[in-house]
């Protein structure tokens, strides 16, 4: 059953919309409303810490911005392994597609368990959800993200999977583009997060 | 046949950016300025690099305008809710 | 008066082309209908919990310490001797507001209504990720379970009220209620989530997958009612399901989001649920506006007055209702200056809606009104929309809140939107669209019946509730008798709660008469109300596919009554006669 407005004997074309194919738009319209996902904790946090009368954060004390630095720039790696990726096959180029995808997928890895690592130097030195406001906010913030990874790598194994059967062609690679614009839209959010919740 | 490269936005150079801007980042947060100018600094800085992610690698520099406007959209419910609310505090 | 010969463009499917096995084609559903059927039995199930639930609240606040009839069954937990617990009255009072808002009227509305109607009104064959909509109903029906599974573990089921304010919501010491409340904060975000992959869907189908000539402006109101309403979920319940899961930490982690011992905020809690709890009412009553128009436009044989000004407005409800959600939170303590500019985007936004209640009238004035089942329901809709609406004027100026809130003033205006409008609006629905799902008629008499009945008990129940309020009655207690300024109040309440179970009663003899009609009602054909828009252009109820060969559009949705026709409608698909050169085309098509 095609998902696509059909085209008609009688020549009227269907109706166009955005100019955007379904399956990208679709995705779109899923991180539009992660956007609010994503203000209701930042935003809580916000809130809560420049709301307060008293400073209860202090990255550089609490938290280790060296190693979260260098996580940060393996996440915007896996950004550019990810675009590279889709230009790959934007060319046609299968093999560097496949490559590219791994790459992606294993450098997201790498930055899960480098955060998990952080957590457990983190719990390790006594600081836990439940060490006040300040706890409460940064494993939520963090974890969510984390967890938005975590999805992000099982999903990019699964399209990676699929480009070694040669699920994907030079047509027709949505698939690609479409986990590109949510792994892209992980990073955007990490950018925001480390910058509100390790630097400032 | 589309050569390799040729259509497609300068991916490395933005890479570049982004790292460059990473590293300006971080190194500003320790500078010890003000407390308002680093944190504008900051602030402006991750703006920064989140659209060259937005409209580079996320291609909306490139797309119908509709678009970009759709992705846009949430980001004024979502201050309206920060800032109204930060009001009842602050 | 030149007679136009129309021809219909696009060829119904009329033959299943690929019969799928039972499993595939009725339990895990990917067609757009079946799913919207799915969703309407299972919350019509809903809608009878939370009636039942209510009924007992009802019977608590009518006889209050009376043993209930049926109320032996009930363990001891809940209601020892038949008679309800305060505990318990307090979980009855949280669940029925959480069944009839998420499990009943907004499933009702958007589940079945956005599913079913979306494709076959913009004249396409499914929906843009139709796997994605099998999973949004499933995820729906285990939210349910988890929802009702709640009363049965120990502690109960919730019991801070549907709004679950903080610190009493954060706290199982204070409430009472520990694994039941982490229970309903799982089910609302599984919930949201399905509510999720749903928005993503119909906003995507409807931006893509219109027929040609399908322009936006000549969208029938429901489909644009539905679409509206997607976009104020996609952006208002991510913010929710971001506060229940700060919620379920600080019960559960040990986290202090809302709990002020540790610098947390109970006010936050209030402010993130009302940021999504104020779109949420307007995903409850935009969708029944919807409805009401095609149906009020359809009754009275006329087009909508004023139809681009009811999208327009439904547009600025959406985007006003972002910036009113303090309005529940006079009473809070929050800065007063915020109460000021919540109390005027508040009366602001009273104004589109009175421009679509003018707009339903003006439809009407000097219709050829045909008083269906459907219509009486929509015409009700209308006048009970109307008093909720104005009564929601007092509670919009501050000042006048400090009385008002949290009495049964506020439970009368709820009740006037929800259940006068948007349930009203629910029935309208079922009992106009019925044939198309079904095939068969819902009995005319019958159908007659249950409006009246409901119409004069449902009055009977919430108008009182206008005078209880004023007169001090508060929201939410067990006992009012122990006041001694709503001791006089007594026979009233006796009276409200009589009538509420003779109104759950005409509710039961319309469920009855629904599944009745499923096996005997008379065969429908495939436009039984000659209607315009593009669903009645095929069969009764229509095939998987919907239509083997797309439609083209020419017209808007409502050409009824066309002065250069014979007949009194126009299917949008009917293609004018080349040879004629009258124009008898859209009035409203770009």
């Amino acid at each position: 059953m095609t998902s696509h407005a059909a085209t008609m004997e009688g020549g009227r074309s269907p109706e166009r919309g955005l100019g955007v194919p379904t399956q990208k738009l679709g995705m779109w319209i899923f991180l539009a409303s992660e956007i609010m996902f994503f203000t209701g904790l930042i935003g809580s946090y916000i809130i809560l810490r420049f709301g307060a009368s008293n400073s209860w954060a202090a990255p550089g004390e609490t938290l280790n911005v060296t190693v979260t630095a260098v996580n940060t720039f393996f996440l915007i790696c896996s950004s550019v392994t990810m675009v590279k990726a889709f230009a790959a096959i934007e060319d046609g180029n299968q093999k560097m597609l496949k490559v590219w995808l791994l790459a992606t997928a294993i450098i997201g890895a790498a930055f899960v368990g480098i955060q998990a690592y952080e957590y457990t130097e983190l719990i390790h030195h006594g600081f836990l959800p439940s060490s006040g406001l300040y706890g409460s906010t940064f494993y939520s913030m963090t974890g969510f993200h984390g967890f938005h990874v975590t999805v992000g790598v099982i999903c990019m194994l699964w399209v990676t999977l699929k480009a070694f059967r040669g699920g994907y062609t030079q047509e027709d690679h949505h698939g690609v583009e479409v986990i590109g614009l949510y792994w892209h839209f992980v990073d955007l959010v990490w950018i925001i997060l480390f910058t509100i919740v390790y630097l400032i | 046949m589309s050569e390799a490269g040729k259509q497609h936005p300068r991916y490395m150079l933005v890479f570049g950016g982004l790292a460059v801007l990473t590293a300006i980042e971080v190194t500003a947060a320790f500078m010890g300025f003000p407390r308002s100018v680093t944190i504008l600094i900051l602030l402006g800085l991750a703006v920064w690099k989140a659209l060259l992610v937005a409209l580079y690698f996320m291609h909306l520099k490139f797309e119908p305008r509709a678009l970009a406007v759709l992705a846009a959209a949430p980001l004024l419910p979502a201050a309206i809710m920060i800032v109204v609310i930060l009001m009842d505090y602050v | 008066m030149a007679t136009i010969t129309a021809e219909p463009t696009g060829i119904a499917m009329v033959e299943e082309e690929h019969p799928l096995p039972f499993i595939r084609k009725y339990i895990f559903a990917t067609d757009h209908k079946i799913i919207g059927i799915q969703f309407l039995f299972t919350c019509l199930f809903f809608l009878l919990i939370g009636g039942l639930l209510a009924v007992m609240l009802r019977y608590q606040l009518g006889y209050p310490g009376q043993a209930m009839p049926g109320g032996d069954l009930l363990p001891e937990t809940m209601a020892p001797g038949g008679i309800v617990l305060p505990e318990f009255y307090n979980s009855l009072v949280t669940m029925h507001g959480t069944f009839m808002v998420f499990f009943a009227i907004m499933p009702l509305l958007v589940g079945v209504y956005a599913n079913y109607l979306i494709p076959l009104q913009i004249g396409t064959h499914d929906m843009a990720f139709p796997r994605l909509n099998m999973w949004s109903y499933w995820l729906f029906f285990v939210s349910g379970l988890v929802m009702l599974y709640s009363f049965a573990v120990e502690g109960g089921a919730s019991a801070s009220g549907w709004t679950q304010y903080a610190p009493l919501s954060a706290m199982p010491e204070a409430s009472g209620v520990s694994t039941g409340q982490q229970l309903w904060i799982i089910s609302i975000a599984i919930f949201g989530f399905s509510s999720l992959l749903g928005s993503v869907n119909y906003i995507t189908t409807v931006i893509n997958m219109r027929a040609p000539g399908m322009t936006w402006f000549r969208l029938p109101l429901a489909t644009w009612s539905l679409f509206i309403t997607a976009i104020l979920g996609l952006l208002a319940i991510p913010v929710l399901t971001a506060a229940l899961i700060m919620l379920l930490f600080d019960q559960t982690i040990g986290t202090t989001f809302f709990l002020p011992q540790t610098g947390g905020q109970p006010l936050l809690w209030q402010h993130l649920f009302w940021f999504f709890g104020h779109p949420e009412v307007y995903i409850l009553i935009l969708p029944a506006m919807g409805f009401v128009s095609d149906i009020i436009a359809n009754g009275s044989r006329k087009p909508i007055f004023g139809y681009h000004s009811m999208v327009f407005a439904m547009v600025a409800i959406a985007f006003l209702g972002f910036i009113v959600w303090g309005h529940h939170m006079f009473q809070s303590g929050m800065n007063p200056a915020l109460g000021m500019s919540f109390m005027v985007s508040t009366l602001i936004i009273a104004v589109p809606s009175a421009i679509k209640v003018f707009n339903w009238m003006g439809t009407m004035w000097r219709g050829n009104i045909q008083f269906t089942t459907p219509m009486l329901f929509a015409v009700g809709f209308v006048m009970l929309f109307a008093i909720g609406g104005l009564s929601g004027i007092f509670m919009a100026s501050t000042p006048v809140d400090i009385f008002i809130h949290d009495t049964y003033f506020i439970v009368a205006h709820i009740h006037y939107v929800l259940f006068g409008g948007s349930l009203f609006a629910i029935f309208a629905a079922i009992y106009y669209w019925f044939p198309k799902m079904f095939g068969r008629m819902i009995n005319e008499t019958m159908g007659k019946i249950h409006f009246a009945l409901t119409f004069i008990f449902f009055n009977l129940v919430f108008f009182p509730m206008h005078g209880l309020g004023m007169g001090g009655m508060m929201r939410r207690i067990y006992d009012p008798s122990q006041y001694e300024h709503m001791a006089g109040m007594q026979d009233t309440n006796t009276l409200v709660s009589i009538a509420a179970f003779a109104l759950y009663g005409s509710g039961l003899l319309f469920l009855v008469m629904f599944f009745w009609s499923l096996f005997r009602g008379k065969k429908a054909p495939a436009n039984p109300w000659n209607a315009t828009t593009l669903e009645w252009q095929v069969p009764s109820p229509p095939l998987h596919g919907n239509w083997k060969e797309i439609p083209e559009v020419y017209h808007g949705p409502y050409e009824y009554s066309h002065p250069d026709m014979e007949k009194d409608w126009l299917s949008q698909n009917e293609r004018p006669d080349v040879a004629s050169p009258a124009r008898h085309g859209s009035s409203t098509g770009h």
